[in-house]
């Protein structure tokens, strides 16, 4: 893993954000390499979430730099860094399920008629389906019709559309929040090769599970967060699920809480 | 690798896979077309009851009073597409007549001059309205409902201060416009009928249109697509002002003069239009074909009650069991939608 050392894809520096008084992230470091897989792991309120927006855009960070292939940037919304390469699933759907599967791939991407009828503002919505069914193809989903509504669609395969917009308009980093998150195990396992293929394919993912067997079957390096700090940042292959819970909850026994049992079942 | 979500194509969104929806099936979960059979049926039923009913002369009235509703009908299917509602079209046309009447009173040019300057002045005074809606929902934090709540009074008052409560100016050329030329159509009908229709391609083929669905259909993801929400809904606002300055103009011609109650309660017939054609009131789903059927039967059922003799004041019952029986359609309906 030498290439390592070189730029990474996309770096966080020193990120701090506070609500208040409430101290949200502190000091929080994180590198993201081509074709790497990152798990973003941490307890219930260690500040995940609020790392995503921060990274997506969606909140602007109080300190810390945001670095693209080393150069630094600042987002003013999600779309600026859309722009610059980073696309995020957030952890509730981010698609509008009264739209097409087409329409909610290129959302805020649409493709444009030829001619005078694009200038005044026409799509062509044909395009946008038959490429929406391709991009999808090509990382993996196979969709009936790009013409459905997503409304009409199961939560599964809401989540696999998402998921392969995502990784279809990617072209440096996907921010993967939750994924597999109410999925079931046939479908959890389809959203893991998915992160694979987009990891062959030289991107960087960061992948935020709470479901820790995925994490470690998928990640290259685990970083986790505690009351908004990192508290580790290592190669996936030094955890195993007993000392990644233990790193996760900051008790250096085997106690297992509830949720988590749930979690691993 | 290949992620599969359905087995084949039929199997998504049809209750059971094996079954190819018929024809039949699936006309009758189409509220446009359901909409079109409604509307020939009270048709034909209005001219067995009296043949003067399918008369140009009856049709043309029927028309002019689908032009003062359908533009409305249009402002709020945009913004109700978008998850809103605007309460404050009618008042806004009222308003904008009077405005508008005001300048006009006080020219002196040809008449077609005169009558550009004024149709001018409906747009500003409309788009101005938009304004201050999109501004008190945006800057103020306001919900539509009470935004434009605040300006329906504000417009609608303002009309009776500046007139004292009488109509303004007495234009014979106006109402000479309104005189039919084509068929049943005089030409302000007809440039509001291609305003209808420009207005019903733009929100189903651009991007305008898109958005607008997309930001009633899910905000958050609509601005971490990208979208600028609030720039977006400003635009919707504005657009629904202009239309409702345009319908002002439209008032004005038909009675020559700028009256203040006109337009007064025409938002309820518009909000009606749109839910008897079929669009959600959440947002993210609406039709313009659906809109222009429902302003169609609300007038024809109008004009068809006065045409039969029966007292006026029934007609916002009749109104009433639409709306009732077009909300009824939409729950019985097998329903496409999940959440």
């Amino acid at each position: 893993m030498a290439h390592f050392d070189e730029t990474p894809l996309y770096e966080a520096r020193n990120i701090g954000k506070s609500y208040g008084s409430v101290i949200a992230l502190s000091d929080v470091s994180l590198k993201i390499h081509a074709g790497e897989v990152i798990g973003l792991v941490g307890d219930n309120g260690a500040g995940k979430s609020t790392l995503v927006k921060i990274l997506s855009g969606v909140y602007q960070p109080d300190k810390g730099q945001l670095l693209v292939d080393g150069v630094e940037h600042s987002w003013k919304s999600p779309h600026d860094a859309m722009e610059a390469g980073v696309e995020t699933l957030y952890q509730d759907s981010g698609l509008a399920p009264d739209l097409s599967i087409g329409s909610n791939v290129f959302l805020g991407r649409e493709r444009m008629r030829p001619g005078i009828l694009g200038k005044l503002g026409f799509l062509d919505q044909k395009f946008m389906e038959v490429e929406a069914r391709k991009d999808l193809e090509k990382v993996g989903i196979t969709i009936p019709a790009s013409k459905r509504n997503v409304s009409q669609l199961s939560g599964g395969q809401r989540q696999a559309v998402a998921i392969g917009r995502a990784v279809a308009w990617a072209r440096k980093v996907i921010l993967l929040d939750e994924p597999t998150n109410h999925l079931g195990a046939r479908q959890s396992n389809e959203v893991l090769g998915v992160i694979k293929a987009a990891k062959e394919r030289g991107l960087g993912v960061v992948f935020i599970s709470h479901t820790l067997p995925h994490v470690l079957q998928v990640t290259d390096r685990i970083v986790v967060l505690r009351l908004g700090r990192v508290v580790k940042d290592a190669p996936t292959s030094e955890f195993n699920a007993e000392s990644l819970l233990g790193t996760i909850t900051g008790l250096s026994g085997s106690r297992v809480e509830e949720d988590e049992t749930e979690a691993i079942a | 690798m290949s992620t599969k979500v359905a087995e084949s194509t039929t199997s998504v969104g049809n209750a059971s896979p094996e079954k190819v929806p018929t024809l039949l099936s699936r006309l009758l979960g189409n509220q446009q077309f359901l909409l079109l059979i409604a509307f020939i049926v009270l048709v034909a039923f209005f001219t067995t009851r009296n043949s003067v009913f399918l008369s140009n002369g009856e049709f043309a009235n029927i028309f002019a009073d689908f032009a003062s509703l359908i533009l409305l009908g249009v402002a709020e299917t945009y913004v109700i597409a978008t998850g809103g509602i605007d309460l404050s079209v009618g008042a806004t046309s009222g308003f904008a007549g009077v405005v508008a009447a005001f300048a006009m009173r006080s020219m002196h040019g040809s008449e077609a001059v005169v009558l550009i300057v004024g149709f001018l002045v409906c747009i500003a005074i409309g788009a101005l309205v938009g304004v201050v809606n999109g501004v008190l929902m945006n800057y103020a934090g306001l919900v539509p409902f009470v935004a434009t709540l605040v300006t329906l009074g504000a417009a609608g008052g303002m009309s009776i201060v500046l007139t004292g409560g009488a109509p303004i100016g007495n234009d014979p050329n106006a109402i000479a416009t309104t005189v039919s030329i084509i068929g049943p159509f005089s030409w302000p009908v007809l440039v509001v009928i291609a305003i209808t229709i420009i207005s019903g391609l733009y929100l189903h083929a651009s991007r305008f249109g898109k958005y607008t669905f997309s930001i009633g259909s899910n905000e958050f993801a609509s601005r971490a697509a990208g979208i600028n929400v609030k720039s977006h809904l400003m635009k919707v606002y504005v657009l629904s002002g202009v239309l409702s300055g345009i319908t002002g103009m439209f008032f004005y011609l038909r009675l020559g003069s700028g009256a203040p109650t006109s337009g007064a309660g025409a938002e309820l017939s518009a909000i009606a239009a749109v839910v008897i054609g079929g669009a959600q009131l959440s947002g993210g789903s609406a039709r313009l074909s659906g809109t222009t059927l429902g302003a169609l039967i609300l007038t024809t059922v109008t004009s068809g009650l006065i045409i039969m003799n029966v007292q006026p004041n029934w007609n916002q019952v009749a109104v009433a069991i639409l709306i009732a029986i077009a909300a009824g359609f939409q729950t019985l309906r097998p329903s496409k939608r999940k959440k």
